[in-house]
């Protein structure tokens, strides 16, 4: 079996995989809560890629990959993916700026009011 | 096999990962498929009709399986409630150390340092 060490290599080959074969490919999971170990394997019964790990952090970064494999597997294996990690990452932008600018309004308004301008 | 749909799904693989607990593994397996078998497919390919596609989820612990596939239109709101389910289940793995892992690599150029000190000042002793 091949273990992969690094993750990002290990998504950029498990898509390639899918894409090469959509009809073959499947995405497996084994979770072990006494040995607190989790074991991903993408195979398309020729080629085998697998990831082992014991760590909180890689339970995130798998959610990621669920969310791309759902969305390729659900839709298509054309789909453009960026749409899944781009989305997240726009969503987190704006809302950061809305409460600068929210913050900006309230102070601005408070400013205008004479008797607080002494405050200022 | 049992063939549930989407939400008593959820559920099931919840009771699932309660029951595993203490003992057993919980396995989850996603596939790009039809539904159909190769016969009816290359039929509907040679009569021109369009194969619809779907993501078939399946999980077991090892005695009882369970299945469902999931469409392109509720594919968002099963993975967001699937990946709520990985959350709050899978408590059993490591949390990143880092002050641990940090002190570690401290302690080992400590180490190091000391070793090339050690033989700087030899080599200088060897010259005059």
């Amino acid at each position: 079996m091949v273990y992969i060490t690094s993750w990002d290599d290990f998504v950029e080959r498990s898509i390639h995989l899918f894409r090469t074969t959509p009809e073959k490919t499947r995405y497996v999971m084994k979770y072990r809560h006494c040995d607190g170990k989790l074991v991903l394997k993408i195979t398309d019964d020729k080629e085998c890629i697998k990831f082992k790990t014991d760590q909180a952090q890689d339970a995130k970064k798998m959610e990621t990959l669920n969310n791309i494999f759902f969305t390729m597997m659900a839709r298509g294996p054309e789909v453009d993916i960026t749409e899944v990690t781009g989305k997240e990452k726009a969503e987190a932008q704006p809302a950061k700026k809305r409460r600068g600018r929210k913050q900006l309004h309230l102070y601005l308004s408070l400013a205008s009011i004479p008797f607080l301008r002494e405050l200022f | 096999m049992v063939r549930l749909q989407p939400d008593p799904f959820l559920n099931e693989l919840t009771s699932m990962f309660e029951r595993t607990t203490e003992k057993g593994s919980v396995w989850v397996t996603l596939k790009h498929s039809s539904d159909k078998s190769k016969v009816q497919r290359n039929k509907m390919a040679t009569a021109g009709e369009e194969i619809e596609y779907r993501c078939l989820v399946r999980a077991t612990d090892g005695k009882k399986n369970i299945s469902t596939l999931v469409g392109a239109k509720d594919h968002q709101k099963f993975q967001a409630s699937y990946a709520t389910i990985l959350k709050a289940r899978m408590t059993a793995l490591k949390k990143r150390e880092r002050k641990d892992k940090r002190k570690a690599a401290e302690a080992s150029t400590a180490s190091d340092n000391k070793k090339h000190k050690g033989t700087k000042k030899r080599s200088s002793a060897s010259k005059p």
